[in-house]
């Protein structure tokens, strides 16, 4: 049955330029918004040059009902910088609201002012902000919280929960500051109030209220340090890299005052080293990086995997390959998490598809790595890093560690760390442990850790199959069947950070009255196949849709099942869109397989 | 390649409107820019009584859907207020700093509410008709059976008293000069134009100048008018209804003629080779009578806007009077006005 979706479901894309305070503003609308009760999806995009460059925009999903994704097209847009606005106009539904400075004390151009792009059959609300915000505080800093306080008052948003987030915000600065950044709200709030509202964009209450003080806005890169910090991380070693950096950031600042250790190394090699270190020596260890430094953690990633240490790392994927697009999504590292490096190095790659995914895959892993005893790979991307999300955390610690228990030294033999066991998974035992010295090694080893190629392929048996049973691992979500139960016409299998958009184009399809179905999967390896050849028995056709050109995950399934899938890439740096999606599950519903139109992208993938 | 030739339109109501439609089918290449300081797409303020009737839809006002716009190709740039146009460089400049070039303009700016100075303090405490969102807030604070004072009483105030007296409200007219704006009545018509709007249930108050709108003392809603001679009305709304003042400011510096509205030869053109202007804001050359006039009424300013833009396009097409300006009342004691004729 189709999820009705009612009440409040309104996004706001705040846009400008570098020290317009865009991010600030959409960071207060997405705070208060959560703290009013409503669930929250959001997305920040900005450059990496410096300030008065670069374009801006904040992106927040205010919903009743929970929602998976931002959507196509917003309901309003906030022009802080008309230059920058003025290209997502477009973006703005039929009889969605554009908001803009209709007095700028600059000479514009020709087709400079947003007023000359807007559609007819969108409402245009010029008003003031500059000479409002100069009369409220008397300056003209504060712009974007009067325009926050204009959308608050044309939309009849209390005024009181925006007081409070921004009280919050300023906190660390002069009052002066949060009393002039509370004037410019009111004061824009006066102007939004007094406007007569002309678009249909309806802000209803949020349906959990009582929720509010519980939910959490997290990044996907801050639910991964949360969870991290959760689950008891003992050490970091990092090297900056965009869009995994903030997770550095927030474990500088945290780990330290919870008892850990931190380290920026370097570089990536060295971060990668000193995590396989700590975890060889007993420490939850971890480090995080995107698609180039992975490539250069691949050495160690292998040794980790003969060595059967455990320790995770995080990848946030960025546009590549090589540098790339540092500051654009994409979903093209999977090969290199599955397959990276030399040699049969399987590992274990989680890849979860919403902020709470990020939150209990990080605060799971290391429990994960340890009962393994391999590397852990939580595998995100750019777009789930930066997306904020309203997450309610369970009220008591459920990813602290337990305690070792060390194994038990068989009498009259020595300690074998490699022992070839039926589950492939040896005692470990932590340098020191009295009793249980042992060798550790990159090259091929016998079970007491010693260099010998006499058991190479036993233990590469071991090291494969050993995984085999993570797929069930109790309490992890590895792979998840959405929608419509029994047969259905179109089944989408999606990962990561693409899933939002999966889910919406299911709900979509299915308001339509196409049967479909859609499942998450959260393992990539070792992939779940047994559960996701269920799913496919059950669908005439499986699309998977993912932004990255190959269909690396599409390869992955299709490979490993040896069964036929519809692929849809996109590189765009964009997330994808629900829109395209959906017509491709429209296409398949109608025509099937080989039938119909394809868009050029989709032709080079076909089907396999 | 040369680039399209760039019109410009001042005004987006009916003789704007018209005008784009017209210079879209005369010319499927040119760009086309309507320029003004509403914030919807066209509809015809002739039809804001229908708000009283339960049509408080704006999208049901709409003379074209929004589509219509971006399937022509006509820019709509709405809450743009024009500051100055200067005819030498044929540029105009906008409130917010905008210069646009034009290789033809076209005047519609229409006229705004005129209000006697006496009230012009008073006029924020006073509800205007002039747009869809002014009507809305009448139609908000009025009550259904609620009181409206009326001030002047033209045409299309005598519109909505009538809508508001059928559906329910209570109606006061105070007269003055402007009562029947654009119809000039002798005092004989006049007369019974009045004694007709009384038989209708309107209450006429003749020989009462306002002179201040205010709020009763501690009460949120409602207003009190004082008048000249010391005596005052309580009311829930106070509409003033003097008729319309060209708006010609921003045309100071154009170069073209102006009186009270824009000069303009029969054939709609200004006084500058590349500015035309149509509707309430210009006034066009009678060479019968020897003057400048107006020409008032839905249907006129809609075939002025037509011509001035198929004139723009090269022809040479004289503005030939639709509807004669005349108001009268049948037998039956109904009034009948030219100027309703839409």
């Amino acid at each position: 049955m189709a999820k009705s979706r009612n009440g409040t479901d309104i996004q706001f894309a705040i846009i400008g330029s570098a020290g317009d305070g865009t991010i600030a503003a959409g960071d207060i609308m997405k705070r208060a918004a959560a703290l009013m009760g409503y669930k929250v999806i959001a997305f920040d995009i900005y450059p990496p040059e410096i300030r008065g460059f670069g374009k801006c925009i904040s992106r927040i999903r205010i919903s009743s009902q929970q929602t998976y994704s931002l959507k196509h097209k917003s309901d309003v847009l906030i022009s802080l910088n008309d230059s920058h606005a003025i290209a997502h106009v477009g973006e703005v539904r039929d009889f969605g609201a554009v908001l803009f400075e209709d007095s700028p004390i600059a000479a514009i151009p020709e087709g400079g002012h947003i007023s000359a792009h807007i559609a007819a059959a969108q409402v245009p609300y010029g008003f003031a902000n500059r000479r409002i915000c100069e009369e409220a505080t008397g300056k003209a800093r504060s712009r974007n919280i009067v325009a926050l306080g204009y959308a608050a008052g044309l939309f009849d948003i209390p005024a009181e929960i925006f007081h409070e987030i921004i009280a919050q915000k300023f906190a660390k600065k002069p009052q002066a500051v949060t009393d002039d950044n509370i004037r410019a709200f009111d004061a824009g709030f006066a102007a939004g109030k007094a406007t007569f509202k002309l678009d249909d964009v309806r802000v209803g209450m949020p349906q959990q209220v009582a929720n509010g003080k519980d939910a959490v806005m997290m990044t996907g890169n801050g639910a991964v340090a949360r969870g991290f910090l959760e689950a008891g991380i003992d050490t970091y070693f990092g090297y900056p890299i965009t869009p995994a950096t903030s997770i550095m950031e927030r474990l500088a600042a945290a780990l330290p005052r919870a008892g850990g250790r931190f380290l920026q190394t370097e570089d990536e090699i060295a971060a990668i080293s000193a995590t396989l270190g700590a975890g060889y020596a007993g420490a939850r260890a971890a480090t995080a990086t995107s698609g180039p430094g992975l490539a250069l953690m691949t050495e160690m990633m292998g040794l980790g995997v003969m060595a059967e240490v455990p320790f995770v790392v995080v990848v946030s994927q960025r546009g590549g390959p090589s540098t790339g697009l540092p500051t654009k999504t994409e979903q093209s590292d999977l090969n290199l998490a599955v397959f990276g490096g030399s040699g049969d190095a399987r590992r274990i790659v989680l890849a979860p598809t919403n902020v709470e995914g990020c939150y209990r895959c990080a605060g799971m892993a290391f429990e994960i790595a340890e009962k393994y005893q391999t590397p852990v790979i939580v595998l995100i991307d750019l777009y789930l890093s930066n997306r904020f999300e309203t997450v309610i955390p369970p009220r008591e610690n459920v990813f602290a560690p337990k305690p070792r228990i060390k194994p038990e030294l068989p009498e009259n033999q020595p300690y074998r760390r490699f022992a070839l066991t039926d589950d492939g998974i040896s005692p470990r035992a932590l340098p020191g442990d009295e009793g249980h010295m042992h060798t550790v090694t990159g090259l091929e080893h016998n079970e007491l850790g010693r260099p010998s190629d006499a058991l190479h392929q036993q233990m590469n048996a071991k090291r494969h199959d050993k995984l085999t049973s993570a797929t069930r691992y109790p309490g992890l979500t590895t792979c998840k069947r959405f929608g419509d139960e029994g047969r259905v016409k179109v089944g989408i299998l999606g990962w990561g950070s693409t899933f939002g958009e999966i889910l919406e184009t299911m709900y979509a399809a299915q308001d339509e009255g196409i049967s479909c179905a859609a499942m998450k999967v959260v393992m990539l390896s070792p992939l779940p196949e047994e559960r996701i050849n269920e799913f496919f028995d059950d669908c005439d056709h499986i699309l998977v849709p993912e932004l990255n050109h190959e269909g690396q995950f599409a390869n992955l399934v299709s490979g490993a099942l040896g069964r036929p899938v519809v692929r849809l890439n996109r590189t765009t740096g964009a997330p994808m869109m629900v829109d395209e999606i959906l017509a491709e599950v429209r296409r398949l519903a109608q025509t099937g397989i080989g039938e119909g139109t394809h868009s050029p992208v989709q032709q080079q993938g076909a089907t396999t | 390649m040369a680039d399209p030739l760039h019109h410009v339109i001042i005004g987006s109501g009916s003789a704007g409107f018209g005008a784009a439609a017209t210079l879209r089918e005369n010319d499927p290449d040119c760009r086309i820019s309507m320029i003004t300081m509403d914030s919807l797409p066209f509809y015809n303020r002739y039809d804001l009584p229908r708000i009283f009737r339960g049509c408080t839809d704006w999208h049901e006002l709409l003379a074209v859907p929004p589509a219509y716009y971006s399937e022509n190709r006509i820019t709509l740039r709405r809450h743009n207020k024009v500051v100055d146009v200067d005819g030498k460089t044929q540029q105009i400049r906008l409130a917010h700093q905008e210069v646009i070039h034009f290789d033809s303009l076209l005047v519609c700016a229409g006229g705004r509410a005129y209000l006697p100075e006496t009230l012009i303090d008073s006029a924020p405490l006073m509800h205007g008709f002039g747009s869809y969102e002014a009507a809305m807030r009448l139609y908000r604070d009025l009550p259904e059976n609620g009181h409206a004072v009326m001030i002047g009483g033209d045409m299309i105030g005598i519109d909505l008293a009538l809508t508001l007296l059928d559906t329910g409200r209570r109606v006061t007219l105070v007269t003055n000069a402007q009562t029947f704006w654009p119809h000039e009545p002798d005092d004989e018509l006049r007369a019974q134009l009045l004694q007709a709007l009384a038989r209708r249930g309107i209450e006429v108050v003749q020989d009462a100048r306002p002179a201040t709108v205010t709020t009763p003392e501690g009460a949120e809603r409602g207003r009190v008018v004082a008048f000249e001679d010391g005596t005052t009305m309580t009311a829930d709304v106070v509409i003033p209804s003097c008729g319309l003042v060209p708006m010609v400011e921003f045309m100071l510096n154009a170069g073209v003629d102006i009186e009270r509205g824009l000069l303009v030869t029969p054939e709609l053109g200004t006084t500058h080779p590349h500015i035309w202007a149509a509707g309430d804001v210009c006034q066009i050359w009678n060479d019968e009578e020897k003057a400048y006039k107006f020409y008032h009424g839905w249907k006129n300013v809609r075939v002025m806007g037509e011509l001035a833009a198929r004139n723009i396009k090269g022809a040479h097409e004289i503005f030939d009077v639709k509807v004669e300006d005349r108001i009268e009342v049948d037998d039956q004691g109904n009034i009948h006005s030219t100027f309703w004729t839409h």
